[in-house]
């Protein structure tokens, strides 16, 4: 055969290779589910063999005729569209996806003078040493004043769960799962912007931890590449004191303390907003009657007609009229001979004092400050009235003064009461902190010394091989015997301090420890499913397809400690 | 030299994998993630024996329905899914180069060809590069190309030659020496 020889052929990158994928291409000319086997020319062959041996037979085979293959073995075009827009679905999951909405681990905030430096301490004991001017912008310039350090830990399986941190490392395409001696994840701001660690700087990291093996390697997580980069091994030491420490800040906030804070302040906010609403309702409620005046013959007044619903205030009296003001320096005595086309009255310069009268005539236009007066047997009539209206104001005021108190004392004992209730939260979260760390503290702890130069997250893990002993081929299922669409299945076996995920549900293998204490954890649509331990008796290794009835947990979780007491960790 | 290690996969890779094509088996739909992984390279290997890039594209969608469409004779034997991919890619170029509907193909980086020197010991790379890509082009029999390609354009372990032409590991390494050596007294 010839060859036709080319050198240094230009190379083709993998985005190029990429775009040209097709699998619906591939899939739709997938002759499984276009062409069944009994048209296939083996299987007709087989058939007409079959008809020349036993006739009889045939005619009956043929009336109850059935295809060869399992027709739910062979997806509907629904099944497909559904599955496929489930997959599509995977390509928008955010590479650090927690799956369980509202539970995280809480960052503690530390705030650091960036030019000053640190030596801080977490709660667990772990320290961290922030050099001098450590910190620049996005376009590398060094930054001065406040810089927010946020800093969170992770040290079991259930901390990785909900992290929603991957702890798969593929390896030159080998995946294997970190078994983790702690990971942790700082990252830094400044006015709410993202700031880098500078160049040639790098803090200090002593990561606390009750793994005491030196087979660990440092990993950070490279969320460009969505891969873990191994960065060599960390230096392991016996947990020293803390003498050499200065903490920085003595009141690092973590998230929970910082929701509680805002909760307190939305109450406090929306009660006094209720209060101020209510007492605003009470004064308008009792409004302070107008004193009529009697009018003063030399000044010039108008007889106009109050609309009640206008002007409450007035439509209580009978006669009203308005008397030309003498701040109207200009008014034209001419003008009160003019029959108006138009009279209008408006709230004067002196609310319940005075009314801007509007008169018009044709194209021509005057205003005029005017004052309500009365004259005659009117203000007799209308001041008898006033002194009837000014008793019951002063009856009601007082009523309004003692419902005021009322409402005042009700927004205080709320208050006090909303203050009451955040200082047992705080004192709960004190203890739940507490607690959280009392386990670390009866073990013996080490010290995972390393530095980093870039913010992110950082493991100390050795990647492992998945669990053996047994192996699972399953379709997972809820109650109602429906397969859960769900990515990932996790493993947790309590022998390792590690999560290990399989890809993904309907039809899932996995491999596990009899030997061990093991739990499967899959989410659907935000929702937590597990497979508990006592299930795992029940298992056949080896078994060619079984369902795993998933119990949907209805626990609703305030917090990690919530979810590892729940889950006995 | 450095070998291709994204080709190599532990018991467990392999068992993941084998679990990924039984999924498929029962739904083809599942098939897409094996697809994924494997089209690179799979493409790229036709493309190396093929000059038409737009043919090495189709024949690339062509081995996998091809895969996709013979899923259920495929049986774990141990070996990477993508040995058995390979091995279609390989019979479908053969299939191309028979009907005359390609090219046979020999795309040569003269870096690599340095290397396959060095491995000969030959030092006068220079003076016989012209040489070797007239016996590339016309005396070497197709077998013993694709272990020179695999080996040296491709940056294939001799375990992963050995899986894709259905030969030992040893076999494969042996094979080719046989024929660098045979190189080596022509030039």
């Amino acid at each position: 055969m010839k060859r036709k020889i080319t050198i240094n052929r230009p190379g083709i990158s993998s985005e190029e290779i990429a775009k040209r994928k097709n699998f619906d291409s591939v899939l739709k000319h997938h002759s499984g589910a276009g062409k069944p086997l009994f048209k296939k020319p083996l299987f007709l062959s087989s058939v007409l063999v079959a008809v020349l041996a036993i006739v009889t037979t045939v005619l009956v085979l043929t009336k109850n005729h059935q295809p060869a293959f399992q027709q739910s073995e062979i997806p509907t075009h629904k099944d497909t569209t559904a599955l496929a827009e489930f997959n599509n679905k995977e390509n928008h999951i955010p590479f650090i996806n927690p799956p369980l909405k509202g539970l995280d681990i809480d960052y503690t905030i530390y705030k650091v003078i960036a030019e000053n430096g640190a030596a801080l301490q977490f709660k667990t004991g772990s320290k961290l040493v922030v050099p001098k001017n450590a910190f620049e912008d996005g376009n590398g310039k060094p930054l001065k004043g406040e810089v927010e350090l946020r800093y969170r830990e992770f040290h079991d399986a259930a901390d990785f769960f909900v992290s929603g941190i991957p702890m798969t490392y593929d390896s030159a395409g080998v995946k294997y799962q970190f078994e983790s001696a702690g990971m942790m994840e700082m990252q830094g701001y400044q006015h709410g912007k993202k700031v880098s660690i500078a160049k040639d700087k790098a803090i200090a990291v002593e990561l606390v931890s009750t793994y005491k093996g030196t087979e660990y390697n440092l990993y950070a997580l490279d969320t460009l590449h969505n891969n873990w980069s191994c960065l060599g091994k960390d230096k392991v030491t016996e947990k020293s004191g803390n003498k050499d420490i200065t903490e920085v800040n003595s009141k690092p906030l973590n998230r929970q303390q910082e929701k509680m804070a805002d909760s307190v302040s939305k109450f406090v906010s929306k009660a006094t907003v209720e209060k101020e609403k209510k007492i605003s309702e009470l004064i308008n409620s009792t409004k302070v009657p107008i004193k009529p005046k009697q009018s003063q013959h030399a000044k010039y007044t108008f007889d106009i007609a109050v609309e009640p619903k206008e002007f409450p205030e007035l439509a209580i009296y009978k006669g009203v009229l308005f008397e030309i003001g003498a701040e109207n320096k200009s008014f034209n005595p001419a003008l009160y001979d003019v029959t108006w086309d138009d009279a209008n009255l408006k709230e004067g310069t002196k609310k319940g004092e005075n009314y801007l009268l509007t008169l018009k005539k044709g194209s021509n236009k005057y205003e005029f400050i005017v004052y309500p007066v009365f004259e005659g047997k009117n203000f007799e009539t209308a001041k008898t009235e006033y002194d009837y209206l000014l008793k019951e104001y002063n009856n009601q005021l007082e009523i309004r003064k003692q419902k005021e108190k009322q409402i005042e004392d009700a927004y205080n004992a709320m208050i006090a009461f909303g203050q009451k209730m955040a200082k047992e939260q705080q004192k709960k979260e004190k203890e739940r902190e507490a607690n959280q760390f009392k386990l670390m503290d009866t073990q013996e702890k080490v010290s995972r010394l390393f530095a980093i130069n870039k913010f992110g997250v950082y493991n100390s893990d050795c990647p492992k091989n998945y669990p053996q002993g047994a192996m699972c081929t399953a379709t997972l299922i809820n109650n109602k015997k429906a397969t859960l669409q769900c990515y990932n299945v996790y493993l947790v076996d309590k022998e390792k301090n590690g999560i290990f995920t399989y890809y993904k549900n309907p039809v899932t293998q996995f491999s596990y420890n009899p030997a061990s204490k093991n739990m499967i954890w899959t989410v659907e649509d935000g929702v937590l499913f597990w497979f508990k331990p006592e299930q795992f008796k029940d298992l056949k290794s080896g078994e060619m397809m079984t369902s795993l009835k998933m119990t949907r947990v209805e626990q609703k979780f305030a917090n990690v400690d919530d979810f590892k007491t729940y889950f006995n960790f | 030299m450095a070998e291709n290690k994204k080709y190599h996969l532990t018991e467990t890779g392999i068992a993941y994998e084998q679990a990924r094509v039984e999924a498929a088996k029962k739904n083809p739909a599942l098939f897409s993630e094996l697809y994924d992984k494997y089209f690179e390279p799979i493409f790229r290997f036709i493309f190396q024996r093929l000059d038409d890039k737009e043919q090495a594209f189709d024949s690339t969608q062509q081995v996998f329905l091809i895969a996709l469409n013979n899923l259920s004779k495929y049986e774990n034997r141990g070996l990477p899914f993508s040995a058995w991919l390979f091995r279609i890619a390989k019979n479908e170029l053969n299939e191309l180069f028979k009907k005359e509907k390609a090219n046979r193909t020999v795309n040569i980086d003269t870096v690599k060809i340095h290397d396959m020197m060095e491995e000969v010991q030959e030092t006068k790379i220079d003076a016989y590069h012209d040489k070797i890509v007239k016996i590339m082009a016309e005396e070497l029999e197709e077998d013993d190309l694709q272990l020179i390609e695999m080996r040296f354009f491709e940056n294939r372990s001799f375990r992963e030659i050995g899986e894709i032409l259905d030969i030992t590991e040893n076999n494969a390494k042996v094979k080719t020496y046989r024929v660098l050596d045979k190189l080596r007294k022509v030039i």
